[in-house]
């Protein structure tokens, strides 16, 4: 089985603010938002706007590091030196911070079977916990759409359906997250190249690149990224720390994130999150270039289709009915 | 000797003017510290003191960005009907038209700033040292092409006065060829801009190939109205003289570039609504609200109705002709414009999500002041940019004049 | 004449302006465009070959053992030939021992002994060559009726896998997610939805 599991328990995020930061902002929950700053705010704020670089609280090795795609492998280790030491002052934690290549001969794909999904969100929370999005304000890379049988209207499905028992009569599901795909319209528009497709396939974020201007979210025809508004809360008991540069390390405000099939998983063999967990086995992952995979049995004998083609996005994802 | 005089001489410059002037400048600090005091809140708590969301990731800042992009292509582009029809001495209207350009695009820059979620990180974007993503994103050349304008337009202007200060004749041999090459340029700044949104196939509202001619009619009537109210402040306390006939001519040519602005819009509102796709769905909600949400209904029908009214007036000559209508035809249209593109092209363009959800936008609190203090930075600017250079222009603040003085 | 030269200087560069930043686009437009990539060239290959299981049949599936209930006794314990329930090929409505058995796998057309051997009671039917099939390995016998199904889950495309992508894997058997005798997949309880973004209305509610 795999290392971490998830259990119905363990994925329920913390609702209660015991083990949220108290530095943090102080907010009633993720979706309110500052009220008009009174004047003290101003005074103090005013004081705080003069050191721009004291705002940002970045040494200077980290204000100067390059792109990810550009350091060499001294630089790669001496920054992944310098963000273990970060992590273990801010979460107490000693972390494991990958920067594992592509392995050669790798192009990853995945497969949901829409006919199977039964809308639990289990692979949702499994998701926030392996790849430490922010529980406040709520980062979740995968939203699972509820349609009603007979169309599929995005316009008239739901995420936010909430039941006593899933599957519901009269409806059927469709997780949608990152497509990962082969012509990607949110690479392309990155002023800074601080996103781009990996070797294996792979859409990645250099968090500590990303200069925030959310051109990519505007992008993005499948809502696949996300970004963080606020300071992420991670409560520390929650945290994972089997990460990678590229994935699921601790993120900084005001930056973009994003699916990344896992990559801290993936790039060491084993499935992402969302697959190990999915209890229907609606969830499929596999090598592209390898013709025994999953994913290849499945793209040659089953009917497949990808999201919005139309936009010659070439996902990688691709969703398909296993009758 | 020489140059330490000028700076001497055009710091007093700055300080010295009538009551007003002091008031006038005062006001527009206070309003430049409460943005500056509300932004140093955004960077230290985050973009979630906005009202932007995952939904709605660009808000009033890339609204105001957009419409001041405009302005600033607008404002040089008035060169054109003062070339062509050979309108007084060329230079006096390239150059106030020049100082609003320069202040609109630092406003514009200030605006993308205030938009980042990591300003610490701008370096980033200079190339050699940082990645610049040419040629691939429209957002990286929409810089560069920003700041060549500012360029153009700081260089112009400067060498021009710099010849008028020293009291030596404008080589115009020179000069000529940086002012018609900031006319395409103006075109571009704008066009490119647009092509930022246009080349989103995510967004069916902005994916439409006339969004970038729509820019550019749109920008023709907010400059111009623009130019045209602060002509008329200029001349009212200087003595630099316009003439009305120039006046009267920019209003002539906004009624033109409203014509083709309305025509556009028609023209897009046929091809959605007859089609009747879901790419008519922002639209819808823009117009007339979308599964009951409807924010931005009573703005954008008030923007229609003030591009309407204004170009009435800018078309019947005997209104054109009265300062009175005219300049409620321009506050019109500079308010009709703002809307339209800063709130009325942005927005709708994320609603609905790709995914079918409609999450509307609203400026937060702090937001709006930021945008407060960004506008009254820029009108500071404009305020001393023009100070300082019609003494020049009119010939009251020379090298000779200290002589004599 | 000069007018004449003005209004051509600049229709020029309005020319000029047009296309500057619209060629920028199309440059930008070029660099960026992918090919559409084959992605499947190997498709062309032998599909035949192809689609030859990667398992054969009745060879060792990685498989998480369900382990029977442990206060059951062996069935031959109770079943057989000379024991005290004899063979019974019809339907029941009651069963008087296996209470806690819900039987509702097929109506009336399954009973009992359509999956369980009627004398070796602890093996599930032979395969056609007369092969015992041990409960251990159930899935053999519930790909006699359900072939398709089977197939899928021979090549991962039903059910569920965990562990390597490209490596060791942990295969579900049918039984693991499904009860032999009610098959059907139970409902859950679903995870809690996704907290909504903040709305311009949210802020009048709030104060």
């Amino acid at each position: 089985m795999s290392d971490r599991q998830f259990t119905d328990e363990e994925s329920v995020p913390e609702q209660g603010h015991d083990d949220v930061d108290p530095k943090g902002p102080d907010r009633e929950s993720g979706n309110t938002r500052e009220p008009l700053p009174d004047r003290r705010t101003f005074l103090k704020s005013a004081a705080g706007v003069l050191g721009l670089f004291a705002v940002s609280s970045c040494t200077w090795q980290e204000f100067f590091q390059k792109n990810f795609k550009q350091m060499t492998k001294e630089e790669i280790e001496g920054t992944i030196e310098r963000l273990r030491t970060q992590y273990k002052e801010k979460y107490g934690k000693e972390f494991v911070v990958g920067a594992e290549g592509p392995i050669d001969g790798t192009l990853y794909a995945y497969g949901l079977d829409i006919q199977r999904c039964i809308g639990c969100r289990r692979c949702v929370y499994a998701c926030v916990e392996e790849n430490n999005q922010s529980r406040d304000p709520q980062i979740q890379y995968i939203r699972v759409l509820r349609f009603k049988r007979g169309n599929m209207d995005l316009e008239e499905s739901t995420i936010y359906y909430n039941p006593e028992e899933v599957p519901e009569q009269g409806y059927y599901y469709m997780p949608v997250q990152c497509q990962h795909c082969a012509n990607p319209p949110c690479t392309k528009v990155c002023p800074v190249q601080a996103t781009w497709t990996e070797p294996d396939g792979i859409v990645v974020v250099d968090y500590n690149w990303c200069i925030g201007c959310r051109y990519c979210m505007a992008a993005c025809p499948y809502m696949g990224r996300w970004f963080n508004f606020a300071e992420p809360v991670i409560p520390k008991d929650r945290i994972n720390t089997q990460t990678h540069y590229l994935g699921n390390r601790p993120r900084m405000r005001n930056v973009v994130e994003k699916c990344t099939f896992c990559i801290q998983r993936v790039r060491k063999g084993k499935y992402p999150a969302c697959v190990e967990v999915c209890p229907v086995g609606a969830r499929k992952f596999g090598n592209l270039l390898d013709p025994d995979s999953e994913i290849n049995r499945i793209i040659k004998t089953k009917r497949v289709f990808r999201l919005k083609e139309e936009l010659n996005t070439q996902p990688k994802f691709y969703y398909f009915f296993a009758i | 000797m020489q140059r330490s005089g000028f700076f001497v001489r055009a710091v007093k410059t700055l300080v010295t003017g009538p009551p007003v002037y002091y008031v006038w400048v005062l006001v527009l600090l206070t309003f430049a510290c409460v943005g500056i005091a509300a932004y140093s809140k955004q960077l230290q708590t985050g973009l979630i003191v906005t009202g932007m969301t995952g939904y709605v990731s660009w808000g009033f800042y890339i609204g105001n960005f957009t419409f001041l992009v405009g302005v600033a292509a607008a404002a040089v582009l008035l060169i054109i009907p003062a070339y062509v029809y050979q309108f007084g001495p060329i230079r006096d209207i390239v150059i106030v038209g020049e100082a609003l350009a320069v202040s609109a695009l630092l406003m514009c820059l200030m605006f993308v700033t205030a938009d980042l979620g990591r300003p610490d990180r701008l370096w980033h974007l200079i190339p050699g040292w940082g990645i610049l993503n040419l040629p691939t994103s429209l957002l990286g050349w929409d810089i560069v092409v920003l700041n060549g304008y500012l360029f153009l337009n700081l260089f112009i202007p400067g060498y021009i006065l710099w010849k008028a200060y020293h009291n030596e004749p404008t080589n115009m041999r020179f000069i000529t060829p940086f002012i018609i090459l900031s006319i395409p340029w103006a075109v571009s700044i704008h066009t490119v801009t647009a092509f930022i949104y246009n080349g989103l196939a995510a967004r069916p509202f902005w994916n439409a190939s006339i969004l970038a001619p729509r820019f550019l009619a749109s920008a023709f009537c907010s400059g111009p109205a623009l130019v045209m109210l602060l002509y008329q402040v200029v001349r009212k306390y200087t003595k630099f003289h316009v003439k009305d006939e120039a006046l009267f001519k920019i209003a002539e040519m906004i009624a033109y570039a409203m014509a083709i602005n309305l025509f556009l819009l028609g023209a897009e509102f046929f091809k959605e609504l007859y089609s009747d796709t879901h790419h008519l769905s922002p639209l819808q909600y823009l117009y007339a609200g979308l599964h009951g949400k409807g924010r931005l209904v009573p703005w954008i029908w008030c923007a229609f109705a003030f591009n309407v009214a204004a170009f009435l007036i800018f078309l019947v000559p005997a209104t054109r002709r009265n300062f009175a209508t005219l300049n409620v035809g321009c506050v019109l249209i500079i308010l009709g414009i703002w809307i339209e593109k800063g709130i009325g092209l942005i927005i709708p363009g994320f609603i609905p999500s790709p995914l079918g959800e409609v999450w509307e936008y609203a400026p937060t609190a702090v937001e709006l002041l930021v945008t407060l203090g960004v506008w009254s930075l820029g009108l500071l600017i404009l305020t001393l940019i023009l100070k300082l250079i019609i003494p020049i222009e009119t010939g009251e603040l020379t090298k000779d004049a200290r002589t004599a003085a | 004449m000069k007018g004449k030269n003005r209004i051509l200087v600049v229709a020029v560069a309005a020319l000029i302006s047009s296309t500057l930043a619209t060629y920028w686009g199309l440059l930008a437009s070029i660099a960026s465009a992918q090919p559409y990539v084959e992605t499947f060239p190997e498709l062309r290959r032998d599909l035949r070959k192809q689609l030859e299981p990667k398992v054969k049949p009745g060879e060792e599936f990685p498989v998480p053992v369900k382990p029977l209930p442990k206060d059951i006794s062996p069935c031959s314990a109770c079943h057989g030939p000379k024991k005290d329930f004899p063979i019974n090929f019809r339907r029941k409505e009651a069963l008087l021992v296996h209470r806690n058995i819900e039987l509702n796998h097929g109506g009336v057309r399954v009973w009992c002994l359509d999956c369980h051997h009627p004398e070796e009671r602890n093996h599930l039917l032979p395969l056609s060559d007369g092969t015992l099939i041990t409960f251990e390995h159930s899935y053999l016998l519930c790909g006699k009726c359900h072939g398709t199904k089977y197939r899928d889950w021979r090549e991962g495309i039903h059910g569920k896998r965990t562990g390597e992508w490209n490596g060791k894997k942990e295969y579900y058997l049918c039984v693991n997610c499904h009860s032999p005798h009610s098959p059907r997949f139970k409902t859950l309880e679903p995870m809690p939805p996704p907290s909504k973004p903040w709305t311009p209305k949210d802020e009048s509610a709030k104060h």
